[in-house]
């Protein structure tokens, strides 16, 4: 299975709720890999805590160079050997392979699309998909020359499953620039079938997921005064309303991450350890990544809008 | 108990590789595209004059070197029925048959250029030559491929070194290249670059360029080409009245009983030199294309027993006079 | 002076096996080339060989900078309609000249490679089955696009019961007294040094093939072995996660199948050391030990609900 995570709009939270969704895949038993395709700021290595890759590789051997040719094969870092968090270094009992294969330092956003490119991402898509059980490409924010790459690779193998997920905040903005990039001129559907795509099958491979959510409940808001509690709630409604009229609503969600300030101050992997030991992050946090882990290959999370 | 020595064979197992009758030299008298058509039979005639002596001096050069003065020489005319579609069988083929008889030419064999791209083999069904071909092309390697990456391919194109390399970036903010020249692989000193497209499309049908169907031709002349294993066209003679329509003829016809083999160790054209490029693009072609191995010692073996060298690289087998 | 070759094993992209006639379509890469079949004690198909051409720097162990011209082949098989291998060798021979000859003269000697200048032949093969440095002869992936190829088929429907990895097998066969080695590398890289009697023919060729397909079920069958955490997890999800195994694998155990008689006496010395078929037994065992194991605590537990 391949997922492609896309957002609206930068800083929505994608690489790290992508990042924590393929850990927490990798716990339940399943081999997974993580492709930065975010090629204009290749750091996933960062997320993952492998500083020898934290900003991309220096060897010449990432995703950039492969895609343009000038590596027979990208770099694949095996996370639970190579990260540099005490937690991550050793693989549980039970768990699946997690594979990084990072960008290149100093890369940049592609600039032009070409067979080639597109021959060298099908086939780096259709090898790992042999292996892994989960192939998350994170595809960068906006419409991009990457966005196109992946729609024109996934129409040469029609018989690999993909879905995508786009990322939003839980803001009017982000709402209406979510459903643009889905729906919009030029966006996923308009440019999917434009490559091919049947954009009826295509609009069933594309779910939302809410990032940074303050639900009018949480914790954090305990101490508001009630006319802040008031006031949030009716956004919240409206909010609602308008994800509701925009397609972006409950039954093309596919889950939420609650805001929590240890992803706001540091992307990183949220282990059960921060939850439990430490207590830096929130259990619900957590949660909602195993949530989001397990419904990514439920099929019933899948079926027809 | 001695042990017993089992034996066991699969028929679809093993490959088998028919071998076909070979003559010593192919000459290909002509090849008639519709405008030498419409520039009636004088064209044709003065084709065949030049081409007489020609003829006569391959012969001759054959008789000296086999044992016996037994060359086997047959002749073979093309028409173009694959880019345009002139006339008919019933008419152009007497015309061609009495232009030549005026010089004293005999035309063996007549094929049909669409046959080096596919035609209908009342045995097998449909025989793609030009899919068959397309398959053996193995790229001339420019110096530093290791393999690691597929070959450097313009789909549909064919060149004898590498490309100008892309300019402009592939990458946001990243640098772009100065033009490079491209290259010739085996260049000496300087390159002749040569760059052939083999076919182009347009929607689901695609159309093979000449020079390609020139190559498919060549090597059918050569012997060469099996399908499945077996020779993939055979000449068949044609009983009664020449039909009216070019799907009705047969994609060779023997018009002489008493030929040599159609196909040849070796083949000369005697063209125009306004083919001049056509065949430098046919030998670009040839020169990567990978004949079967087993096909290739066949064709060895039979002209060493005849007490003939064949040259090693097929390019090297096939001749040209232009006149 | 000697042949090397690398083959990649893996398992075929479909949800059951294929028949004999969708392994015809699948190995179909050439117009005009029939695959091979047969189908005793194993249905085993063999595509056409194709021709890769290559000029580039040979590995070598000295690091020393030998050029190498010529044509590799490639050729691509599905074992028990199931398990698809790539699979490319070449010879290596010495030039008679020092400069890159016309291309026509490569093609006319299909699967050579001809080295320009000095080169030894130990010196090659170290560099091949060692840590060949990059830009140098790539035979891997050549056998991984050609592979790529055959699993890309539309015949294929990509729903394989399992995830695996492939492996390679990068090997070198030389003629002198029989011997040979194998080196088990990295999780999925292996090695084979092989010295034979007399010259080399492609049967040397199957029988690399035939061992790369045999390492490759042998490693599949532990890691899902592992991944089945056998006495961690209940026995039923246990038994559940051993099942495509029991399904797609335990089959396929053949060795020497297709090995021709001259050769045999190579893989009989590998199975007295590491003792391949000894592991997949023990392993076999193990599985099948769950299973019944399994299958006795549904009949208890059936048996006391009565």
């Amino acid at each position: 299975m391949l997922v492609f995570a896309i957002s609206d709009k930068g800083g929505t939270g994608r690489s790290v709720t992508g990042t924590n969704i393929v850990y927490r895949h990798a716990l339940q038993g399943n081999d997974v890999c993580y492709l930065d395709f975010d090629f204009g700021s290749p750091t996933a290595g960062a997320i993952f805590s492998v500083s020898a890759v934290a900003r991309g590789t220096r060897d010449r051997n990432g995703l950039h160079e492969y895609l343009r040719g000038e590596c027979p094969q990208p770099r694949r870092v095996d996370v639970w050997a190579e990260s540099d968090r005490e937690g991550l270094r050793t693989r549980p009992p039970g768990a699946g392979r997690l594979v990084l294969l990072p960008g290149s330092e100093g890369g940049g956003e592609l600039s032009a699309l070409t067979d080639e490119l597109i021959g060298r991402c099908a086939q780096l898509f259709g090898r790992l998909e042999e292996e892994f059980d989960l192939c998350m490409v994170d595809v960068s924010a906006g419409r991009s020359f990457t966005a196109e790459l992946v729609l024109a690779a996934t129409v040469r193998m029609p018989a690999i499953p993909f879905r995508w997920l786009v990322f939003h905040r839980w803001t009017r903005q982000h709402i209406i620039a979510a459903d643009g990039l889905v729906t919009g001129d030029d966006g996923l559907l308009d440019v999917g079938a434009r490559f091919g795509h049947d954009p009826e099958v295509l609009r069933d491979r594309i779910r939302f997921v809410r990032t940074a959510v303050l639900e009018p409940d949480a914790a954090e808001l305990v101490g508001l005064r009630d006319e802040q509690r008031a006031w949030l709630s009716a956004c919240d409604s409206e909010l609602r309303e308008l994800a509701r009229r925009h397609g972006v609503g409950r039954t093309a969600m596919l889950g939420k991450v609650p805001l929590d300030p240890v992803l706001q101050w540091r992307e990183q992997l949220i282990t059960d350890e921060d939850v439990l030991a430490s207590k830096i992050a929130n259990a619900e946090t957590a949660a909602a990544f195993d949530e989001l882990a397990k419904k990514i290959v439920d099929d019933s999370a899948w079926e027809g809008l | 108990m001695t042990p017993v020595h089992a034996t066991f064979g699969e028929v679809t197992a093993e490959r088998r590789i028919a071998s076909v009758p070979l003559s010593h030299v192919s000459v290909e008298l002509g090849h008639l595209y519709m405008e030498d058509f419409e520039a009636g039979p004088g064209r044709l005639r003065e084709q065949f004059r030049r081409v007489a002596p020609w003829l006569a001096t391959v012969r001759a050069l054959w008789r000296e070197q086999v044992p016996g003065g037994r060359a086997r020489v047959s002749t073979c005319f093309l028409v173009d029925d694959y880019f345009s579609r002139f006339s008919t069988p019933a008419e152009l083929v007497p015309m061609v048959l009495e232009a030549a008889a005026e010089q004293d030419l005999t035309i063996d064999y007549l094929a049909r250029e669409s046959a080096c791209a596919q035609f209908e083999d009342p045995r097998s069904g449909r025989v793609e030559l030009a899919r068959l071909v397309e398959d053996r092309i193995v790229d001339d390697p420019p110096p530093g491929t290791d393999g690691s990456r597929p070959p450097v391919k313009e789909t549909g194109w064919l060149c004898n070194g590498s490309r100008s390399p892309r300019t402009t970036p592939l990458q946001a903010m990243g640098k772009a290249r100065p033009w490079e020249p491209p290259a010739q692989n085996a260049k000496r000193g300087h390159s002749i670059f040569v760059d052939v497209e083999l076919w182009d499309e347009k929607g689901p049908r695609r159309t093979w360029s000449c020079p390609f169907l020139a190559a498919v031709w060549q090597l059918l002349r050569l012997g060469l080409l099996r399908s499945e294993g077996r020779v993939p066209l055979t000449p068949v003679a044609v009983d009664g009245d020449w039909p009216r329509d070019w799907d009705g003829l047969p994609a060779l016809v023997r018009l002489n009983p008493q030929a040599a083999p159609f196909s040849a160790y070796t083949t000369l054209s005697v063209l125009s030199p306004r083919f001049l490029p056509v065949e430098l693009a046919v030998r670009t072609i040839l020169s990567q294309v990978a004949v079967d191995d087993e096909v290739l010692r066949q064709v060895a073996a039979r002209s060493e027993s005849e007490g003939i060298r064949l040259e090693e690289e097929l390019v090297d087998r096939i001749s040209y006079v232009f006149v | 002076m000697l042949v090397m070759g690398e083959v990649q094993t893996g398992l075929l992209q479909n949800s059951g096996e294929i028949s004999e006639s969708a392994c015809r379509q699948v190995l179909g890469l050439m117009a005009g080339e029939t695959v091979r079949v047969s189908r005793r004690p194993i249905v085993h198909a063999l595509s056409p060989e194709r021709l890769t051409g290559v000029d580039c720097a040979l590995p070598t162990a000295s690091r020393s900078r030998i050029r190498g011209v010529g044509t590799v082949v490639t050729r691509c098989a599905v074992t028990g309609g199931r398990v698809a291998q790539g699979s490319t060798y070449v010879r290596v021979v010495r030039s008679e000249t020092d400069r890159r000859l016309p291309w026509s003269h490569y093609l006319a000697r299909p699967g050579v490679v001809e080295v320009l200048g000095k080169a030894k032949a130990a010196d090659l093969a170290e560099g091949f089955t060692g840590d060949p440095a990059p830009g140098c002869l790539d035979l891997g992936a050549v056998s991984g696009r050609f592979l790529d190829l055959v699993q890309a088929s539309p015949l294929l429907d990509r729903r394989a019961p399992f995830k695996m990895a492939r492996t390679s097998l990068r090997w070198v066969a030389e003629t002198g007294e029989p011997s040979i080695r194998f080196t088990l590398h990295t999780e999925r890289e292996r090695t084979l040094r092989l010295t034979h009697p007399g010259p080399f023919t492609p049967a040397v060729v199957d029988l690399c093939e035939d061992l790369a397909l045999h390492d490759w079920l042998l490693t599949s069958l532990l890691v899902i072995v592992e991944r089945a955490r056998i006495g961690a997890t209940p026995g039923a999800q246990a038994v559940a996660r051993l099942a495509p195994a029991v399904d797609h694998l335990l089959h396929l155990w053949m060795p020497a199948a297709r090995v021709e008689e001259w050769l045999t006496p190579f893989w009989e010395s590998l199975e007295r050391r590491p003792g391949f078929t000894r592991q997949w037994r023990s392993l076999v065992d193990r599985v099948r030990d769950q299973v019944a194991m399994n299958t006795l605590a549904l009949l208890t537990a059936e048996a006391g609900r009565r």
